[in-house]
């Protein structure tokens, strides 16, 4: 087997650079500029991997990405492997590992192999057919078929690679760097617009840079040399940037395109080190040019997916390119006059070719009558019916075709090859096109879907868009682009174009074999083995719409998403059903067009940059103090402060104790503040709470509930009237970018009369909150200044006053019950702030508390917290807050809701307070409450909403919602829990100084 | 004595590009709409509002950015004294705007931090993270737009070509400036 099939002399490659790479654990040599299907092709390896359900040995069968078969796992049993590389776009590198997939033991003996000769038994559909029954063994079945499902391993460890994306923003973006696409990036550049062209080799020039062709021709030079030429000129343009090996993945509406690029898959590991494997770009193109040019076509016969069955375009590349032979004795089958100048070519480079068979009964080019002056023989009117060889092609019989291509007559020859090319004819790749929401029209003639409504600024130029002739190729180009970017005249307007080339094909999507259908294996999608019988039995079977068929065989569904058969499935089931291809539609092509890794979509948005963290200003202090952290949306607040190896628990109920009995302090910065000012500020708040606020005096402060105009609780705060036409509102934590979005809304688009402005100042401020009996001492020792008193500072009021020379505010608001005083100062003293008060407050053991002490403090009072003990299926009546509803306004939002059937019925869920019989049993928040735990199926009346351990009162107790709760008071109901039932009984929410005396104690 | 405590204390330098974290700063949001508004502020702090979308004006001391239609920050273009926090501009501002119920004037010094930038790959710095389109935007000064930073919204001043004035919030200031010294490290 180990034979060199280089060819000597091509400019594509450095055979300077000798690359050493494993390919299932045996050592070979590349060079650098192969790809690993090259590099395997060069030392005579066809067998690649297997195939998905019959383990069939399948090779590689394109030199691009659309290969079906030749998909490999790289870097196996590293961090860095992945599955499914095409082999045909991974460039080898010094250390690159690959290994076949979907066998066992090896590619060469692979025990799934059995498969192949059961295949009798196994057509489309036979899962569903045969795992329907007995239902219950199901799981049994699942067990085996997950085993057998995929393809390539997933990794194991953590992805060290770094990926990063970036915007880029074009005024044309040119997809495709063959003749057509770097021709209309010259054109647009050179007219001063933004150019960005992308392509997914290594290098653009598509396949006309190796077409080196004495048939095609221009301005007098070969067409390889003009394009090179051309190449070097688009280098040096200013406006034009050019990224290879970058994939377009997803083509979505108004011109937005996610493309990968790839950096440094094709360096070795030391070269890539610290460097960025891939980057997605997220691309806005003001116009996008479509120049993604076409794919061959496979033909389908019998047996036609063995190693050594190539498309010829690839023969073609491999031999021109890559200077590989694929084959010594190489063969082949056609529809068109296309292999007619691989052939050439081959011929040209030394590669013998044994012969051609061609499906038409004549062709007259110039290239056939070439190819019949080298003296290969061609069978014209005539078919493959069989191929033979396991691991690898060995001969083919060929058989005359009927006169309607339908059957075979005559005499069956045998023919020996290494190596058999098929050409099929072109699919524009309209991928792209479709997926921006594009429409397709079928042409007759050349059996094609070609872009025919565009939905954005888009065009579709080159073969992508029909043209397949250089002359055709060219001219067309340039008509399109004159009027895409209103251009009058280009550069290559005089150009001078010569190319021939038969364009007579002839279709015929199901080649006929001498044996019937039900013994052949024409394959028409070879990753997901889905032959035409396969089609065939699900038209018989019933299925219709091409959707139907494709999900029933699975055709077009791998990992090249059939990028060569499903043009064949749909001519079979058109040729099945009678039906026009034109009527049958396409099936949806979705992104992305080749596979994304998770890297590169996730980009850097792992680890630390997983999500976004926000800090308050007293931070650093928490985390010096060793408090435990807790998400509150983006911000990270402190929980609770463990001293020592104290539990939550236990820390809480110390914090707790500490805030009623002598101070506690609280970082409440998370607050969202809003400053309001403007002359009709208190009408606006009017209309935003549900309570008055025209008489709140200036220095005072109100509570206030807003809602949303269905009546449900939104958020809730205190606001403060700084003086007559200027307010602080403060919102929840969670709800602040929220509110002040929907407060400017209704400014903007409701109230525009309204002279109101509102500004964000929650980062502004830290918000120091100090509670409990000493309170006062500790603030009077901080502020020295301020006049304490009942009379110029009460509850629910405030001051402005300065702490060494810095202003702050200064606010008798309780979230506690306590005596509380929450100052706020300007961010960046917050710290040295809190240091001071912490100092101050000493000899009162202040006792930082978090967020689970706060909440524990503020269930023990009964207030609510908005979005924990509400879920916008609450209103204030609901709420037990009546109090808080100006039933004299003449309007707020959500006023008219209240007043709906639904929102004053009796039984709705309404927040009670909940005791268990047994003082030491924490009910679950979240936990269901029942009346009757016999009645089937069991009656939930709500659940426990929040549920503390209170040290004060040395009891359980918990806030709940219960259908109709308000008339329930002193009732007992359950809570059935998995072992156990807990008995509770409804109560008051209020549990501790319903008289509020400790405010002002 | 309070102590003043910037949220970041920062400055990176990499291959033609530097970051550094400027405090203390005084910036004010000042609203309204009224024509007495526009030139109650021209008296009041000595310069003629941007009106023009997306631009900014700068005096001697002061730096006025369009944010929205009525609504524009202040800066002060150098650093302030870190042991006070009433300035002369606000109160000259307050006693001709807010007082008389021309429009508002709040004070935000420290609810933004303001990151400079400077070099020649600001743009493909921010482009890691930004969906703006910078293309126009880099080759005028002066320019002014508000976007989003790896999802945290930011204000970007074109202050000189190969120098940008970055306003992020405070709380999510040391979250982006990490995400800005990660990418920068490889630009």
């Amino acid at each position: 087997m180990a034979k060199n099939l280089r060819t000597k002399g091509s400019k594509f490659i450095d055979e300077t650079t000798r690359v050493c790479f494993k390919f299932n654990g045996n050592k070979y040599f590349g060079f650098k500029g192969d790809t690993l299907a090259s590099a395997l092709l060069a030392n005579n390896i066809h067998l690649v991997g297997r195939s998905f359900k019959y383990h069939r040995p399948r090779g590689i069968m394109t030199a691009g990405s659309e290969e079906p078969n030749a998909i490999v796992q790289i870097n196996d049993n590293t961090a860095f492997t992945e599955p499914n590389v095409r082999a045909t776009e991974i460039e080898i590198y010094e250390g690159l590992e690959a290994t076949s997939q979907n066998c066992w033991p090896s590619v060469n003996f692979d025990i799934g192999g059995i498969n192949n000769f059961l295949s009798p038994i196994l057509p489309a559909g036979f899962y569903y057919k045969t795992f329907m029954w007995p239902a219950s063994f199901w799981l049994k079945y699942e067990y085996f078929i997950r085993r057998s499902a995929g393809l390539g391993k997933s990794p194991k460890f953590p992805d060290p690679d770094i990926y990063e994306h970036k915007y880029i923003h074009c005024d044309v973006l040119v997809v495709g760097g063959g003749i057509s696409g770097i021709m209309a990036a010259k054109i647009s550049a050179k007219r001063g617009l933004k150019t960005l062209l992308v392509d997914e080799n290594p290098n653009i020039g598509g396949s006309t840079i190796f077409q080196n062709s004495k048939y095609y021709k221009i301005n007098n030079l070969t067409s390889s040399s003009w394009l090179e030429n051309e190449i070097k000129e688009i280098n040096k343009l200013e406006n034009l940037t050019i990224k290879t090996r970058t994939s377009i993945a997803a083509f979505h509406g108004y011109n937005f395109l996610l493309a990968r690029e790839n950096l440094t898959d094709h360096l070795s590991a030391n070269e890539k080190k610290n460097k960025v494997r891939q980057r997605l770009l997220k691309i806005r193109a003001k116009k996008v040019i479509t120049a993604t040019g076409s794919l061959e076509r496979p033909l389908v016969f019998n047996n036609n997916d063995r190693p050594g069955i190539m498309l010829s375009s690839a023969l073609k590349k491999y031999a021109d390119f890559f200077g590989v032979a694929c084959g010594e004795q190489n063969v082949l089958f056609t529809n068109n006059d296309t292999a007619y100048e691989t052939a050439i070519s081959l011929d040209q480079k030394g590669i013998k070719v044994n012969a051609i068979i061609d499906i038409r009964e004549n062709s007259n080019s110039e290239l056939s009558k070439e190819v019949e002056a080298i003296g290969i023989k061609i069978y014209r009117s005539s078919t493959v019916v069989d191929t033979y060889g396991y691991k690898r092609i060995k001969k083919i019989s060929v058989m005359q075709l009927s006169t309607d291509g339908q059957s075979v007559k005559g005499q069956k020859i045998f023919i020996n090859c290494d190596c058999l090319g098929i050409a099929g004819g072109w699919t524009p790749a309209v991928h792209l096109f479709t997926q921006s929401g594009g429409k397709l029209d079928f042409n007759e003639e050349d059996q094609i879907f070609l872009p025919k409504i565009y939905p954005s600024k888009q065009i579709s130029i080159g073969s992508c868009n029909g043209d397949f002739e250089l002359d055709k190729i060219i001219n067309n180009t340039l008509k399109i682009l004159k009027e895409f970017l209103e251009i009058d005249e280009t550069e290559y307007d005089n150009i001078d174009v010569s190319g021939t080339r038969n364009l007579n094909k002839r279709n015929i999507w199901l080649l006929p074999s001498d044996k019937i259908l039900g013994k052949t294996k024409p394959f028409v999608d070879y990753q997901n083995d889905a032959t035409a019988k396969d089609i065939k039995l699900a038209l018989r079977e019933g299925f219709r719409s091409i959707e139907h068929v494709k999900r029933y065989t699975t055709t077009g569904m791998g990992t090249d998403q059939g990028k060569l058969g499903n043009m064949h499935a749909l001519g079979i089931i058109a040729d099945t059903a009678g039906v026009k291809m034109s009527e049958l539609g396409t099936t949806t092509f979705r992104p992305p067009y080749t596979p994304l890794s998770f890297g590169t979509i996730v980009g850097r948005n792992v680890g630390e940059f997983f999500d976004i963290f926000r800090k308050t200003p007293m931070n650093d202090w928490h985390v010096k103090n060793k408090s435990k952290f807790e998400n509150v949306g983006q911000w990270k607040r402190a929980w609770y402060y463990p001293n020592g190896n104290e539990s939550m628990h236990e820390a809480v109920q110390r914090e707790s104790k500490a805030a009623r009995e002598s101070a506690g302090i609280l970082d409440a910065s998370t607050l969202g503040k809003i400053d309001i000012q403007g002359t009709d500020a208190s009408e606006f708040l009017n209309r935003l709470y549900t309570n008055s606020w025209t008489k709140l005096d200036i220095g005072k402060c109100r509570y206030g509930l807003m809602l949303n105009e269905d009546g449900m609780v939104y958020d809730d705060g205190v606001t403060t009237r700084l003086d007559k036409n200027h307010f602080i509102m403060t919102t929840t934590t969670g709800g602040a970018a929220n509110v002040l979005a929907k407060l400017e809304d209704y400014l903007q688009t409701e109230w525009p009369e309204l002279d109101v402005y509102l500004t964000s100042v929650t980062d502004h401020y830290a918000t120091i909150s100090v509670c409990g009996p000493n309170s006062k001492k500790i603030v009077s020792k901080v502020i020295p200044n301020l006049d304490l008193s009942e009379d110029n500072l009460p509850h629910m009021s405030f001051k402005n006053t300065t702490i060494d020379n810095i202003k702050c505010r200064v606010m008798r608001i309780s979230f506690t019950g306590e005596q509380s005083y929450e100052i706020n100062i300007q961010a960046n003293y917050g710290i040295s702030l809190w240091e001071k008060i912490m100092e101050s407050g000493k000899e009162f053991n202040i006792t930082p508390y978090g967020t689970e002490t706060m909440h524990l403090l503020r269930a023990e009072k009964g207030f609510i917290i908005v979005g924990q003990d509400t879920d916008a299926t609450l209103t204030p009546i609901d709420l037990q807050m009546d109090w808080i509803v100006g039933k004299k306004k003449y309007d707020f939002i959500g006023k008219r809701s209240l007043y709906r059937s639904d929102t004053i019925r009796d039984d709705r869920k309404q927040l009670v307070g909940l005791l268990t019989d047994d003082p030491k049993e924490v009910l679950e928040e979240g936990a269901q409450i029942v009346a009757n735990l016999n009645k089937k199926p069991i009656e939930m009346l709500g659940h426990v909403t929040s549920s503390y351990y209170s040290p004060n009162l040395n009891k359980s107790i918990a806030l709940a919602v219960v259908r109709g709760g308000k008339n329930m008071l002193g009732q007992k109901l359950f809570i059935p829990m998995e072992n156990k039932s807990i008995i509770v009984t409804i109560v008051d929410p209020v549990f501790l100084d319903k008289e509020n005396n400790r405010l002002n104690a | 004595m309070l102590n003043y405590n910037s949220p970041l204390v920062k400055e990176n330098s990499y291959s033609e590009l530097s970051m550094k974290v400027i405090n203390p700063i005084m910036k004010l949001i000042i609203r309204g709409k009224k024509r007495e508004f526009l030139s109650g502020v021209g008296k009041a702090i000595n310069m003629i509002l941007p009106t023009e979308s997306c631009t900014s004006s700068t005096s001697n001391d002061t730096t006025a950015l369009w944010l929205s239609p009525d609504e524009w920050m202040i800066l002060s273009n150098n650093v302030i004294d870190k042991n006070t926090n009433s300035y002369e501009q606000e109160n000259h501002l307050i006693n001709n705007i807010s007082k008389i119920n021309l429009g508002a004037v709040v004070d935000v010094t420290d609810q933004y931090v303001l990151i400079n930038i400077e070099g020649k790959k600001i743009f493909d710095l921010l482009s890691t993270g930004c969906p703006f389109n910078f293309n126009d935007f880099r080759n005028k000064k002066g320019g002014v737009i508000q976007s989003l930073m790896a999802k945290i919204d930011i204000i970007v001043h074109h202050k000189e070509i190969n120098n940008v004035n970055l306003l992020v919030r405070r709380s999510f200031s040391e979250h982006l400036y990490s995400f800005l010294s990660d990418a920068a490290s490889r630009i």
